[in-house]
């Protein structure tokens, strides 16, 4: 019934479904938004794209009620709205799908979609069977099939954005805002997401899409709003945008090859050898080579197994059977300290959960695998410290005020150019990066990108497992493609398609 | 160890910076503020009397405060600190009463505080039960397990002069409770601060995963946190016992709390990889100054978790201003 | 009535052994005591005083331990009532929550005794008077001071305003040893929560601030004894000081008296007299007899080496000696209790 009501609305399926005009906000010290336009239209897919820092969040913040407007005017439906608190956001039909999804993941799906507006039986007690009727009504109408009475933690991430923008509906959202949706989706999930988005415009909701990826911006959006360092930069239908002129406008200057093609790495002696490695999580009998100056690319679907590889040849996560060798000498016993010791680290793809100590400084964050190197009887010697760590900073560009910045201040690149120098600054043979440029804006991808080259050419072994076709393309020597926590096709650099790999994957 | 504090720890020429930064300032204000306040209304408050009662005081929490600050940075607790207190007290008490040794008295104390910190850690690092559970139950089993290893308080049959010495005893002009607290304090402060334990405690805290990943042993360094703090358990424990000369089986209670007071109130974020062993000392000392000048004023006694309460939320929330005054 | 209580007393006392046949008919087989806490010193006295005049008269006893718990301790009284046992003894742990116990009790037939705290509705009840203890140990302080103290009393009061019991105590000494020094002062009145490490850190601040104490009243052994070593870790001299205690339930007190000089008054309660007394009144409301509403289990200030009279030490276990203690007389009633506390 609330999809009938949302329908009736989305008769005229056309027009402004909110106008936003001359938004402004700041932070202490920072100007977030300046003079910022935005227009949706019902019925219509508009991406809103720009690096990191851009000023993208803090907009959808405005439109979520998080945060107020220091300047501008918000219009739905003709009448200025003030947006002072979510409430009032949810109230005007503005639903935001944040990256974090917001369920409570020990509610039932139903339950979670119900959670502010319960319908009550006759004795004032929720009526259940109406809630568990509904939600499986609003299922069908996205076209997508859940249990409602289903443990919302039990879902995999895909299904718990569905469930949230189920209950966009239930709330007779007009504007569903959609944060970086596919951040953690496989290409099947995608697909699913996208015949979804598409329901909802027919049913004349007018949908934001916030995101990096070009090629989906491609695929789904009808108009696109680019800005950068919180300023509106252009706004086009994207039958006018190639994929030069959008990252044109997100960055500001023409990047004519982002990933360039390697040139290709000298080989020397085998750094890595892992036989017949299997776990009880994923991996089963896997075994590949690695040499010095080689690059190693990893390809698979979510789930192939790919990063419990990653965790387990490090010393991270414990092995079933199967030998891991790091430059000929065993890593035994099988933990990280072995592997740091042996020469092998992981460059994690959650830098969050397990890469960085948000609450700690740049320079510690940085020399916490080499510190036993600057300390001389369990002293540490800050002074070695911070020149090695300065060295660092100059050398790979990171971009911070000062050493003792907290970490958690520095955009993605630089937070991932500081993990990639811990791991350097205790010196390598072996480094294992997976997914080293998720959550990376584009012109940071690219730097990661030349600096992993480089250093495969300085003679490290880099093993990188990544689900970016160009960056797999671009930098590997060797292609492995998982599925199922196994090995399913090995192609060299020159023998590798988009097509046979996908192909290998799918396997 | 806050990126403030290793910052500006070193700002040069400042003897101030050294002890001190700017994350302390709030501490720092409020503990001039007490001092004032109450020398004006009761001027004994500078008696030596009086300044050598509140370091007495101070020190017993302070030993046992340097290895929780220490638990907390690593992201651990340990709740067990005041019921080990008492029964280590009984047991160091016992072995003098039996070998006349003051020597083997202290070591069967460490030995034992030793062992329920390791115990704790093992509890928490293997068997992965959350510390504050752990250490809730370690608390129970010893405030329990103390009435069956003594009913009633084990007295001073050996009257050796040292072990009186160990509570009430003077070298020069400081009491010997005072000392041995100052030793703890600045061995701390130099493992926090300069080596690579300190250092590495505040990364298994900051983030565990990351840690490991980063070839640390994060379990052994909590285990050593734990060990430690147990360690000074025993040594607090023996210099109560001293001071009442007695093993006292009912000692303790709610020293936990009081120690966990002044270590969160020193700014040691319960969540780990935050804090400094300088802003623990603040903490302590401005809950005991405010404990001593409630009896010094004649206020109301109640008034002694009140005001500290007070304070703690006070004081936690000036630092939040602050840290947005200096985000700025 | 005082004559009675008198009579059974010295009877029991001069009878010894006698007693056990004498009265065997008439004597009950079995009491039930549900005490409140029996963890706590205090109650480990009266349970012995329990069992050894149970042991002297032929009866057994039978003790559960409700460890503060109100459901615990009805349950464990309607058990023993169920198992049929001639008398029930309580240590109530709360005065409402054991008050339908005594309805039920009545309603039954079951002869009750209660110890330690009143509880409408009941018959009798067993208990030390709490002011009267104070009282008597502070006119001997007032003595003592008179004679070794220059006659002066600067009393710091180690109390614990949270229990009326322990606040008629501190009332009794400061009222007992103005009758001895008109001008004796309470210079602080302190809260040492009854813990020996609280008192030492509150004792240490009052010290500190006040110079001129030379009188130490502890509400129990824990108390006095923090105050004492408050004073020592001062560097204080015990010369000129006088501390007393209130309790003597264990050897720390005795431990005192023998090696502090300055220790040398305890307000004894004799709990196992409790114990004792309790007993006996069981006997009596098992025969129907005529019982006063408040039973006193006497108190008595021992000075110096009086406690040898009453307890003998051997290693670690002291031992009652019964005559010494059956020898003291006990008041007919107390001079004040918690009711007039309220008005």
């Amino acid at each position: 019934m609330h999809a009938e009501l949302v329908q009736e609305r989305g008769g005229a399926h056309t027009g402004a479904a909110i106008e936003m005009h001359g938004i402004g906000k700041r932070f202490p010290g920072v100007i977030a938004l300046e003079e910022v336009d935005l227009v949706l239209a019902r019925g219509k897919v508009h991406a809103l794209m720009g690096e990191n820092g851009a000023g993208k969040s803090t907009l959808i913040k405005i439109m979520a009620g998080v945060y107020g407007r220091d300047a501008g005017s918000i219009n739905i439906g003709g009448r200025e709205v003030a947006l002072r608190n979510p409430r009032e956001a949810l109230a005007e039909g503005i639903k935001v799908v944040f990256q974090e999804i917001a369920l409570i993941s020990e509610f039932t799906v139903a339950e979670n979609i119900f959670l502010e507006r319960h319908p009550v039986g006759r004795a004032g007690s929720i009526d259940w069977k109406k809630i568990r009727a509904e939600s499986a009504a609003l299922f069908e109408r996205i076209g997508f099939d859940v249990d409602p009475a289903a443990r919302t933690g039990d879902l995999p991430v895909s299904q718990q954005q569905m469930v949230e923008i189920a209950r966009a509906l239930a709330h007779e959202a007009r504007i569903v805002v959609m944060d970086e949706p596919t951040s953690s989706l496989t290409p099947n999930e995608v697909a699913l997401l996208f015949k979804v988005i598409r329901r909802l415009t027919d049913l004349g909701i007018a949908v934001l899409y916030v995101t990096h990826k070009l090629d989906e911006v491609f695929e789904i959006a009808d108009t696109v709003t680019v800005l950068r360092d919180g300023r509106h930069i252009s706004t086009r239908p994207i039958g006018e945008h190639t994929h030069d002129t959008l990252i044109q406008d997100m960055i500001g200057r023409r990047i004519d090859n982002l990933f360039p093609r390697s040139r290709g790495h000298a080989k020397g002696d085998i750094a890595l050898s892992v036989k017949g490695v299997s776990t009880d999580a994923k991996l089963d009998d896997v075994s590949f080579e690695v040499r010095a100056g080689e690059v190693l690319g990893f390809f698979g679907l979510m789930g192939a197994g790919r990063t419990e590889l990653a965790k387990a040849i490090v010393g991270f996560d414990p092995i079933r059977a199967g030998t891991i060798e790091v430059a000929g000498r065993p890593l035994k016993p099988h933990d990280t300290r072995t592997g740091a010791g042996l020469g092998i680290g992981l460059l994690t793809e959650d830098r969050k959960g397990e890469g960085l100590m948000l609450e700690l400084s740049v320079q510690q964050n940085m020399s916490l695998a080499a510190l036993g190197a600057f300390s001389r009887a369990g002293f540490v010697d800050e002074t070695r410290e911070k020149a090695a760590v300065q060295g660092f900073v100059d050398r790979f560009r990171v971009r911070t005020p000062s050493l003792n910045q907290l970490i958690k201040n520095l955009s993605g690149g630089n937070q991932q150019k500081v993990l990639l120098a811990r791991w350097l600054m205790r010196g390598l043979k072996v480094i294992v990066v997976d997914e080293p440029t998720r959550g990376i804006d584009v012109g940071a991808k690219s730097e990661i990108f030349a600096l992993l080259d480089r250093l495969a050419n300085e003679g490290l072994a880099v093993v990188m497992m990544t689900s970016e076709m160009p960056e797999l393309l671009g930098l590997s020597d060797r292609i492995a493609v998982m599925a199922e926590g196994r090995i399913t096709a090995v192609f060299d650099r020159d023998a590798a398609t988009q097509e046979n790999i996908l192909n290998a994957a799918i396997a | 160890m806050t990126s403030e504090s290793l910052s500006s720890t070193r700002k040069p020429g400042t003897a101030f910076g050294l002890f001190a930064d700017r994350s302390q300032i709030v501490l720092i204000g409020i503990l001039a503020a007490l001092c004032i306040a109450i020398s004006l209304a009761a001027p004994q408050f500078y008696s030596e009397a009086n300044v050598i009662a509140i370091l007495r005081q101070c020190a017993l929490v302070l030993i046992v405060a340097a290895g929780m600050t220490m638990l907390l940075i690593c992201g651990e607790v340990d709740l067990s600190v005041g019921a080990s207190l008492a029964f280590v007290g009984c047991i160091g008490m016992d072995v003098i009463n039996r070998t006349g040794s003051l020597t083997l008295g202290v070591l069967a104390a460490l030995a034992f505080a030793g062992t329920v910190g390791l115990f704790n850690g093992i509890v928490a690092t293997r068997l992965r039960v959350n510390s504050l559970i752990g250490t809730i139950a370690t608390m129970m089993m010893l405030q329990g397990g103390v009435f069956l290893y003594t009913r009633e308080a084990v007295q001073n049959h050996h009257h050796l002069p040292s072990f009186t010495g160990l509570g009430a005893g003077y070298i020069g002009p400081l009491p010997i409770p005072v000392i041995i607290a100052a030793i703890v304090f600045v061995v701390a402060f130099v493992a926090l601060r300069y080596t690579t334990f300190g250092r590495y405690l505040y990364a298994v805290g900051a983030s565990e995963n990351a840690a490991r990943l980063s070839g640390l042993r994060a379990e052994r360094l909590k285990l050593i946190a734990f060990v430690v703090t147990g360690l000074l358990v025993g040594v607090a424990g023996m210099i109560l016992a001293s001071l009442m000369n007695a093993g006292q089986p009912t000692a303790g209670r709610g020293f936990e709390l009081t120690v966990i007071a002044a270590v969160i109130l020193g700014g040691t974020s319960l969540s780990g990889g935050r804090g400094t062993l300088i802003g623990t000392l603040l903490g302590v000392l401005v809950l005991k100054v405010i404990d001593n000048g409630i009896i010094i004023l004649r206020w109301n006694q109640d008034l002694q978790m009140v005001v500290p309460g007070i304070v703690i939320i006070l004081a936690t929330w000036l630092d939040i201003v602050r840290r947005r005054a200096d985000a700025r | 009535m005082r004559k009675l209580l008198k009579t059974t007393l010295a009877a029991s006392v001069a009878l010894g052994a006698l007693a056990g046949t004498a009265l065997a008919q008439n004597t009950p087989k079995k009491i039930g005591y549900v005490v409140n806490y029996a963890t706590h010193e205090w109650y480990q006295n009266v349970i012995k005083g329990m069992r050894d005049r149970g042991q002297q008269l032929g009866i057994e006893i039978e003790v559960k331990d409700a460890n503060l718990d109100v459901a615990k301790q009805v349950s464990f009284a309607e058990d023993f009532m169920a198992q049929g046992v001639d008398v029930l003894i309580i240590t109530p742990v709360n005065e409402e929550g054991v008050a339908p116990l005594i309805r039920r009790a009545k309603a039954d037939n079951m002869p009750l005794v209660l110890e330690g705290n009143p509880v409408k509705g009941m018959t009798t009840m067993v208990a030390i008077c709490d002011y009267d203890t104070g009282y008597h140990a502070g006119v001997a302080a007032g003595k003592y001071a008179k004679e070794h103290l220059g006659g002066t009393a600067k009393v710091m009061n180690v109390g614990l305003p949270l229990l009326s019991a322990t606040v008629l105590r501190s009332q009794g000494f400061m009222d007992g040893i103005k009758t001895e020094i008109a001008d004796a002062t309470m210079v602080h009145d302190l809260d040492g929560g009854g813990n020996p490490d609280r008192a030492l850190e509150v004792s240490s601040a009052a010290l500190a601030q006040n110079a001129d104490i030379n009188i130490i009243y502890g509400i129990n052994d824990n108390s006095s004894l923090g105050g004492l070593q408050a004073w020592k870790a001062a560097g204080k001299s015990q010369d000129g000081l006088l501390v007393v205690g209130t309790g003597g339930e264990g050897l720390a007190f005795i431990n005192a008296m023998q090696n502090e000089p300055s220790y040398k008054i305890e307000a004894a309660m004799f709990p196992e007299k409790v114990g004792f007394t309790a007993v006996d009144a069981a006997v009596k409301v098992f025969n129907g007899e005529e019982v006063p509403e408040h039973i006193v289990s006497p108190t008595a200030p021992m000075l110096g080496e009086d406690w040898k009279k009453f307890y003998s030490v051997e290693g670690t276990t002291r031992s009652v000696n019964w005559d010494g203690i059956n020898g003291v007389q006990a008041p007919d009633k107390c001079m004040k209790t918690a009711a007039d506390l309220k008005q």
